[in-house]
């Protein structure tokens, strides 16, 4: 095959390996060679061993993000999964007006942070909008504290997560379905399938790859979720601390002048362990599913 | 193809090395005597100067114009240019300006910023420049840009704020309690949440914030040790602050959201005409009235409990700029009794010159809440301290942030958290 | 050497059972009332749900001065609507100049995405090499590699490349983004290994079968690349903030911070602004949401 030498592959790879390497690779190992030390944004500092990651084994906020990571990724990952892919199927079929509702379902993933901040703690707080309705049903008797429990906080979070998520996820799996192609529906509509089996049979596995790429994603960016406690713990981290996710403790450790960056390295390193493993679990499931 | 690769590795190799300088660089700053300046107060003052300031655009584009345009007038041959920063992400800003070596040569810091550029090196020692700056700006301005284990003054102090207390009427009514004689101490502010609580069934509140350094500092708790090296407000008096805050939001008398708001809280809740109580400056009823024109003439204000917290602004001259003697003879324009009393009459701040003390524009209200609130602001300066020291910042004030809120909970107690914020302050302190 | 390869190709329901024939003349695109009915209750329903904090805005912006924007229950109509705001945002910052710059930066970080990831996804999945492995693992790893502190360092690399305070600069680093690649090599995965081999039984090369084959049937994926490229140039903030110093070269994210002053807040201005930077995404994805729909709508015009 003389059309494709030997660095044809690699030409096309190049730049985008390139730009990982200045922009992702080479600062992560920094952040590695930070870990050791106890460097601040400005003037430096000096190498102090494992001191870093001694700290690390004694930080009692770090288990408690690290428990809310493992929650977060569990609950999120089958809600997420899901629900954007049935949105997907709703939205595929054109009907009148349905670019108005594509466009719409997808707002809240622009949206400011600021505005989904006043939305969601006027919905959640103790006399907003679920209280309200709740009070007026006779389910409670007094308010629930969605912005002030520990739990409820981190529940809270997750559904913001849920619902920001709805619509990103959408539309990868909006162009998978693109990609699934008529003819396959078409010919199990002939064959009598109706549309669940059709969902099933025919849907469910063509896009099977995307899925395990939405669930890498989801799994990766629960462990690392940051705005939406952020917003509802109004960059707090809840009571003592204990609605912080890991990337939140990172950002209050690096933040400002007289920020720790050693420290938050260390932690970013924990992090990159953390997330490390639910995605070869994935990746895992996902080549076995192929072969299989 | 070759050589363009070889390119590549260089421009990477060069990124790789000035990455690893980044964040590790010389730490040669063990004894902190702050950059002095290397011309006298009488250099000729010439050529050109950059100038930035703080989220002033739009709304004072002109005055700090007519500011630049009148310091080129008085040194011929400088020219000033001028960059405003956003309102958001300063401290970034700043940071990657440092870390860059670009600081402009005159830079507006608020004193906790300065502080750590300071401790770089990276600020000239404007006191040594200029002898006069103790005699002509108040002490408490002056004050904020000296620092424990450090010799100099870092800036000229620019424009000062206070806060006051405001109350809403309508609400102090519905309780039945006396707008006219508002609570003056923290134990009658106490008292009067609880009626306020009490005499609506728990339906309005009055307070909505959280006690902070700030509040430790004013019931005399010593923050930091003489020296600056230890944090030591986990006294029992702090704990019995706490406690008091605890048994409050435990009864009722504070929104339960009160545990999760955000900066400027109470009075965002102000605003919204769910409390009565919130501290703010001396323009602040503008602003609630803007946002909720319900409030227009319920808003009554009043002095601070204890001693009022002084927020100082400044202007500090770069180490490295290359125009010392102009970025000085700058920041000491721009700062002085003429242009700040100007700046000070077209939005709510106060002078940090003394003589501006006398005048009348700041002490003679003409009635109206807003200047009274304003003239209510500017007596208070006079025992206006800073309340909370510039080394707590950034991660030390969130964690000390959440452990408070944490003993509020009632979740552990008073003195566990303080200890666990000391702790923690302390290992931020010496990282 | 090339071989194409299609490592994991979903398996396709070929059993799907012939039972009961319902449904069969009612054309594939044509739905029953009733479903249409259940469909829009649908639709309406998560529209309920996720437009809130557009309409909160919009209808924000549009308050006038003398209304409370604070009310216990949020009023969804002003009282008394006005144009003020949005008049007022554009005479207190250059709107225009600002938007340009943005559309600068998004189309930089638009086109090295699609370009860039495009041809790498289509060598990671269609293409056999050495390395390959390899060079896929790096682009999955970045997904979790610790970019959280690394700001300040990335700054410093643009700057050593001498584009500190450019235009370029603040596009340099999201131009070819990991994931991009990743789900461009998803994409490309899923085309059917056949018609890649006819090609290369016809003597096409690989340029010739990306550019032929390859790209028109993974259009709906480049649209998505597209879209997340694009939203992620237009809504950055701090990125930009910290790249420019003059103002003239600011982003419009950046510009609308103008409309927050230290002393003041008008947080119906703000809202006005933000509606100004919205206007730009939803013409974006309102024009490229179609190309997810190519498979059905291609079928329709072949059918």
């Amino acid at each position: 095959m003389r059309y494709n030498r030997w660095f044809t592959p690699w030409v096309l790879v190049i730049p985008a390996l390139a730009w990982l390497l200045v922009f992702n690779l080479w600062p992560s190992i920094n952040t590695v060679i930070l870990s050791f030390t106890n460097a601040k944004p400005i003037g430096g500092g000096h190498f102090v061993g494992l001191k870093n990651f001694e700290t690390l084994l004694h930080d009692e906020q770090l288990r408690w993000a690290l428990l809310n990571s493992v929650i977060y990724m569990v609950v999120c990952l089958p809600f997420l999964t899901v629900l954007p892919l049935l949105l997907a199927v709703l939205v595929e079929k054109k009907l009148p007006g349905i670019t108005f509702f594509r466009t719409a379902f997808y707002t809240p993933v622009v949206a400011s942070a600021v505005v989904v901040a006043l939305i969601w703690q006027w919905i959640l707080d103790d006399r907003g909008l679920v209280n309200g309705l709740a009070e007026k049903l006779g389910v409670i008797s007094g308010p629930l504290p969605f912005l002030s429990d520990q739990w409820l906080l981190l529940l809270s979070a997750i559904s913001l997560t849920i619902w920001k998520g709805l619509g990103y996820y959408m539309i990868i799996y909006l162009a998978a379905l693109g990609n699934v192609g008529r003819e396959l529906h078409e010919a199990a509509a002939v064959d009598g399938a109706g549309p669940l089996r059709r969902f099933v049979h025919v849907t469910i596995p063509g896009v099977r790859g995307t899925m395990i790429l939405i669930s890498i994603l989801i799994s990766v960016s629960a462990l690392r979720v940051f705005s939406e406690l952020f917003i509802l713990s109004g960059g707090k981290g809840g009571p003592g601390g204990r609605d912080n996710s890991v990337v939140m403790l990172i950002q209050q450790y690096s933040q400002g002048f007289e920020g720790n960056l050693g420290y938050a390295s260390a932690l970013s390193i924990v992090l990159f362990f953390v997330t490390v493993v639910p995605m070869l679990v994935l990746a895992r499931l996902n080549r076995r599913g192929a072969e299989a | 193809m070759r050589r363009r690769r070889s390119a590549l590795v260089a421009s990477l190799a060069a990124a790789a090395l000035t990455l690893a300088g980044c964040g590790l660089g010389s730490e040669d700053s063990g004894s902190s005597g702050g950059a002095k300046p290397t011309v006298d107060a009488g250099a000729q003052v010439t050529g050109e100067v950059s100038f930035q300031t703080w989220a002033l655009k739009p709304k004072f584009t002109s005055y700090v114009e007519g500011v630049i345009k009148a310091f080129e007038a008085k040194y011929p041959g400088t020219h000033v240019t001028w960059l405003d920063q956003p309102g958001d992400g300063y401290d970034k800003k700043v940071l990657s300006q440092a870390s860059a070596g670009q600081l402009p040569d005159v830079t507006n810091l608020p004193p906790d910023f300065a502080l750590s550029l300071a401790k770089q090196n990276m600020l000239l020692d404007v006191a040594a420049a200029d002898p006069k700056l103790n005699e002509e700006y108040v002490e408490g301005g002056v004050q904020a840009y000296q620092y424990q284990g450090m010799d100099g003054t870092f800036g000229y102090p620019w424009y000062l704020n206070t806060d006051i207390d405001y109350w809403n009427a309508t609400k102090f009514a519905a309780a039945g309690l006396d707008v006219k004689n508002p609570p003056k101490t923290f134990d009658e502010l106490l008292a009067a949440a609880k009626t306020m609580h009490d005499k609506t069934g728990g339906k309005e509140y009055l307070m909505s914030r959280l006690p902070g350094i700030g509040d430790f500092t004013n019931a005399g708790i010593k923050i930091l040790s003489d020296d600056g090296k230890k944090f030591t407000f986990n006294t029992t008096e702090a704990a019995a602050l706490l406690d008091k805050y605890r048994d409050a939001y435990k009864a009722g008398y504070m929104p339960r959201d009160i545990l999760t708001n955000e900066y400027l809280g109470n009075s965002k809740l102000f605003t919204q005409g769910k409390v009565a109580w919130t501290t703010g400056g001396g323009n602040a009823i503008q602003d609630f009235v803007k946002d909720n024109p319900s409030l227009k003439g319920k808003v009554v204000p009043s002095p601070a409990l204890d001693t009022p917290p002084l927020y100082v602004q400044g202007l500090s001259v770069s180490a490295k700029s290359k125009n010392q003697a102009a970025a000085i003879a700058l920041a000491r324009f721009v700062t002085n009794a003429e242009n700040q009393a100007a700046f000070a009459k077209i939005v709510n701040i106060f002078p940090s010159t003394k003589a501006s003390a006398s005048d009348p524009y700041f002490s003679k209200s003409d009635g109206t809440p807003e200047s009274d609130a304003k003239v209510l602001a500017f007596q208070s300066l006079a025992k206006a301290k800073v309340l909370q020291p510039p080394v707590i910042s950034g991660a030390t004030n969130d964690f000390i942030g959440q452990q408070i809120s944490l003993a509020i909970s009632g979740k552990i107690s008073s003195q566990a958290a303080l200890d666990a914020a000391v702790a923690k302050a302390n290992q931020l302190l010496t990282q | 050497m090339s071989v194409v390869t299609d490592p994991a190709r979903p398996v396709v329901a070929t059993e799907a059972p012939k039972s009961v024939r319902r449904r069969r003349s009612s054309g594939f695109n044509s739905v029953s009332p009733r479903e249409k009915v259940a469909r829009y209750v649908l639709l309406v329903f998560v529209l309920l749900i996720t437009i809130g904090p557009f309409l909160w805005q919009l209808s924000t912006s549009l308050k006038g001065s003398g209304e409370d924007i604070y009310t216990r229950i949020p009023r969804l109509l002003p009282a008394q609507p006005t144009f003020d705001h949005y008049k007022e945002v554009t005479d207190t910052i250059p709107v225009w100049d600002y938007a340009r710059n943005s559309l600068v930066v998004a189309f930089l970080v638009v086109g090295g995405n699609v370009i860039g990831a495009s041809l790498a996804g289509f060598a990671l999945s269609r293409l056999q090499f050495r390395g390959r492995k390899i060079v896929l693992g790096l682009f999955l790893a970045t997904l979790v590699l610790p970019g959280e502190v690394t700001i300040i360092s990335q700054y410093v690399t643009v700057r050593e490349f001498g584009l500190a305070n450019t235009l370029f600069g603040v596009a340099l680093p999201g131009m070819i983004g990991a994931l991009n690649v990743l789900l461009m090599y998803n994409a490309f995965r899923s085309l059917p290994v056949e018609v890649d081999q006819a090609a290369v039984v016809d003597g096409a090369n690989a340029w010739q079968r990306f550019l032929y084959i390859g790209l028109p049937s993974v259009r709906g994926t480049i649209s998505v690349v597209a879209i997340f490229a694009f939203i992620g140039a237009w809504d950055d903030f701090l990125w930009p903030l910290i790249v420019l110093t003059d103002p003239n070269k600011y982003t419009l994210t950046v510009g609308l911070q103008y409309l927050s002053g230290t002393f003041s807040n008008n947080p119906r201005l703000i809202a006005a602004g933000t509606m100004i930077a919205f206007i730009p995404i939803v013409i974006v994805f309102a024009t490229l949401q179609r190309f997810f729909f190519k498979g059905v709508e291609e079928g329709a015009v072949k059918g």
